[in-house]
């Protein structure tokens, strides 16, 4: 009965990928439309951490709790496709110290796991930290590979029947009086413009969701905010190194491979497909990210680059960190009174196999189908499996 | 890219870029744009601001920016690179020509069809994680065993198109696919004889004539001819014992 | 740049110029394409070779003249040129051997220059004992 309707994703980022994943284990026909290559948006090119949610432990429990339930699940239902060496938070000041306390109580809970280790044992286990690192504690932290990790979720949704199409844009939205029915879309392959009709549209553009919504004619409260990032050559540390002390700028260096990606900052913008690449943030990498490994500062430079996060926000909530992390799926027949399409946005890349569990009950409850959710004992396939 | 040099004036660079669109586009044809490079600019980072600003049905793949995923190989001035890590100045030419890789089929513009590439990688064992080598005398928190780390080679089929024989022989595996065969014999998960006869065979690790160029074009330090040569004399250590009927 | 889709040439004009075309490419190739172009033209001489040793049965008559065409500044021009063939294919397939073999494979580059000068060198002698000692 699920095979009846068809569902249509815009967007192939990690929430894409993870929402066509869990439509096709319910049974559902699904089309995803992607306008370049898979997780060519955001997705691709985060840090690539794994997140134990220690960051958002204090502030921002609810995102915390998102983070570390999602990490464990990703372990299980995606193995072998991470380096799991764990990651510490490093106390280089007084105050990082002061804020140990805080930290701790907040993962116990958020129900993040943590060890703390002394100067001389941190030092014993990370060498190229700062000499003057007071302490550190221990997160769940791990690295993932932001293309094959997405991958994996777009290879068995395949192997279930999805229909993946990158290289699509979506260049307008069908409409029926208040109701979407459809979209057009332009193939970049070979330029050709055709539609495609849907039950149910989802929006998982990220940051361009308000690009998508504005051709339907609603609204969703997404602000895209750029950070830089930076890939220095050589490979510093076995575990995520993280600054003890509430987020901020240049708080983090992940090793991928034989590389060490520092970052990162924030900034506004309205405008998704130009980024930028400001200066003063790429010098400040350096700086703030060399108090912690301060090797990183003379380490060449391997690649440099702006990733947007898609923050929920209205325009009358100031601040950037001080956004939640955590994600909604907006129902536009409530917000807007257009039926046929949903919007999820908000989150990160660790919570994606959550924030498509939400979004597909979402989608199930409108269509009436009863399907639950198999997205979290479902092993996937290898991401080479895409292919075949 | 170099080292940490401050932007300074921006020059105009003409991209010469490969052009295709099965049926529309199509015989190809190079078209040309003229963009304001900074010295920071990669040739990644030209091509958005091209597909951003003048051409918007400009195709290709993209995805880490910074070397992890090896969507972006392509070809510049002639040579393999992955374009998210080139930087378009220190090229050192005012036309900058932009291909697609060779010998994989082609989709669109810059974009080829990986599937091959997977066809030919996937049975060769798919090797993602292995140990560090980082730092192994270090203390290790009790959660850890061994730290892990992914392999070098991040797939992106820069040495399959830079080798000479991959073009005129369309069956054999390739620089990337036997350097991965040797890997996973080296990890020993996988059952050896499989492996084995399929660095053995006609279209296996013989064929290669030592041009070495994939090495030069690997962007990771993978050396997939160096690791050929391994399996070379690991394929022969394994016909000579069993040969001898000793215990491989 | 002539238009065809690099994958939809046809297989002859592939091989030409993914073995010869030194564009984006390094010193690996143009030791493996001269092999090759060497190879070739030696296996050519054999034949030529064979062909010309073949006039010894027809008597001494069709081998001095033979003789007297070997003599020729066109003849001597070919020989020379085959002497560079012979020793560079030589050299070049002693490099080739260590590196197949895994040996000294990450020196290839350096060992392509050695094998260059060598020829160079070898070549030289060999065509001053062949204008001025032979």
């Amino acid at each position: 009965m699920a095979e009846k309707f068809h569902v249509l994703v815009i967007g192939g980022g990690s929430t894409g990928a993870a929402l066509v994943h869990d439509l096709a284990l319910r049974g559902l026909r699904v089309t995803l439309v992607e306008r370049g290559e898979l997780t060519s948006g955001t997705a691709g090119r985060h840090h690539g951490l794994l997140h134990s949610g220690g960051r958002y432990a204090v502030q921002d429990q609810e995102s915390a709790r998102e983070c570390i339930e999602e990490n464990m699940i990703l372990r299980r239902i995606a193995p072998d496709s991470f380096e799991e060496n764990d990651g510490l938070f490093v106390a280089i000041t007084d105050e990082d110290v002061a804020y140990r306390g805080a930290f701790v109580r907040g993962c116990a809970e958020c129900g993040i796991p943590t060890r703390e280790f002394s100067a001389a044992q941190t030092l014993r286990m990370e060498p190229y930290l700062n000499p003057l690192v007071k302490l550190a504690v221990q997160v769940p932290d791990a690295t993932l590979d932001c293309w094959r990790l997405p991958m994996r979720f777009f290879a068995t949704a395949k192997h279930n029947g999805a229909d993946i199409r990158p290289y699509t844009e979506v260049v307008d939205i069908l409409k029926r009086d208040r109701t979407v029915i459809g979209v057009r879309v332009k193939s970049h392959v070979n330029g050709q413009v055709y539609d495609i009709g849907a039950d149910l549209v989802v929006n998982a553009t990220g940051v361009w969701a308000e690009k998508i919504s504005e051709m339907a004619g609603v609204r969703v409260p997404v602000r895209p905010s750029p950070g830089v990032m930076v890939a220095v050559r050589g490979r510093w540390c076995n575990m995520v190194i993280n600054r003890l002390a509430p987020p901020g700028d240049g708080d983090i260096v992940v090793p991928q491979r034989a590389l060490s990606v520092i970052g990162t900052t924030e900034w506004y913008t309205d405008d998704p497909d130009r980024l930028g690449l400001p200066e003063d943030h790429v010098q400040k990498m350096f700086e703030k990210c060399g108090e912690m490994l301060p090797v990183v500062r003379t380490a060449p430079l391997r690649a440099a680059w702006s990733a947007a996060r898609p923050l929920i926000g209205d325009e009358t909530v100031a601040g950037g960190r001080e956004l939640s992390r955590t994600f909604k799926c907006y129902d536009h027949k409530e917000r807007d009174g257009v039926e046929g399409i949903v919007t999820i946005s908000g989150g990160k890349g660790t919570t994606m196999r959550g924030m498509a569990e939400l979004t597909a009950n979402v989608v199930c409850q409108k269509l009436g189908v009863h399907a639950p959710c198999r997205t979290r004992e479902t092993v996937l396939l290898p991401y080479g499996a895409y292919y075949q | 890219m170099s080292d940490n040099g401050r932007p300074g004036p921006k020059r105009p660079v003409t991209f010469k870029v490969f052009r295709y669109k099965p049926g529309d586009t199509d015989p190809p044809r190079y078209d040309e744009f003229k963009v304001d490079v900074d010295p920071r600019m990669t040739v990644l980072d030209a091509l958005e601001d091209i597909r951003t600003s003048q051409d918007a049905t400009l195709l290709y793949r993209h995805s880490c920016h910074h070397a992890s995923c090896g969507t972006c190989a392509m070809k510049a001035n002639g040579r393999e690179i992955l374009s998210c890590v080139t930087n378009v100045l220190e090229l050192g030419t005012d036309t900058v020509v932009v291909e697609p890789l060779g010998v994989l089929p082609l989709v669109a513009d810059l974009t080829v069809d990986m599937t091959s590439f997977a066809d030919h990688f996937e049975p060769a064992g798919m090797t993602l994680l292995r140990k560090s080598e980082f730092n192994p005398k270090a203390e290790r928190p009790a959660s850890v065993q061994d730290y892990a780390r992914y392999e070098n080679c991040i797939e992106c089929g820069a040495c399959i198109s830079a080798c000479p024989i991959t073009n005129t022989d369309p069956q054999f595996m390739g620089p990337a696919d036997l350097a991965a065969l040797y890997r996973a014999l080296v990890k020993g998960d996988d059952l050896p004889e499989k492996l084995y006869a399929l660095a053995d065979c006609e279209h296996g690790a013989w064929r290669c004539h030592t041009a070495m160029e994939c090495t030069a074009a690997c962007p990771s330090d993978v050396d997939p001819g160096g690791l050929l040569m391994a399996l070379r004399r690991r394929v022969t250590g394994y016909k000579i014992k069993r040969l001898f009927g000793l215990k491989v | 740049m002539t238009g065809i889709p690099i994958q939809h040439e046809p297989l002859g004009r592939r091989a030409l110029r993914a073995w010869f075309d030194p564009r984006g490419r390094g010193v690996g190739l143009i030791g493996f394409a001269f092999n090759r172009i060497s190879g070739l033209a030696l296996f050519v001489y054999l034949f030529l070779h064979l062909m010309v040793l073949s006039t010894l049965t027809m008597g001494t008559g069709a081998w001095e003249s033979f003789l007297q065409l070997a003599r020729s500044p066109f003849f001597i021009v070919l020989d020379a040129s085959l002497m560079a063939a012979v020793i560079y294919h030589g050299l070049n397939g002693v490099r080739a051997t260590l590196v197949g073999l895994g040996l000294l494979t990450s020196k290839h580059k350096a060992m392509f220059w050695v094998v260059i000068v060598a020829s160079a060198l070898l070549w030289a002698y060999a065509v001053y004992l062949m204008l001025f000692v032979f």
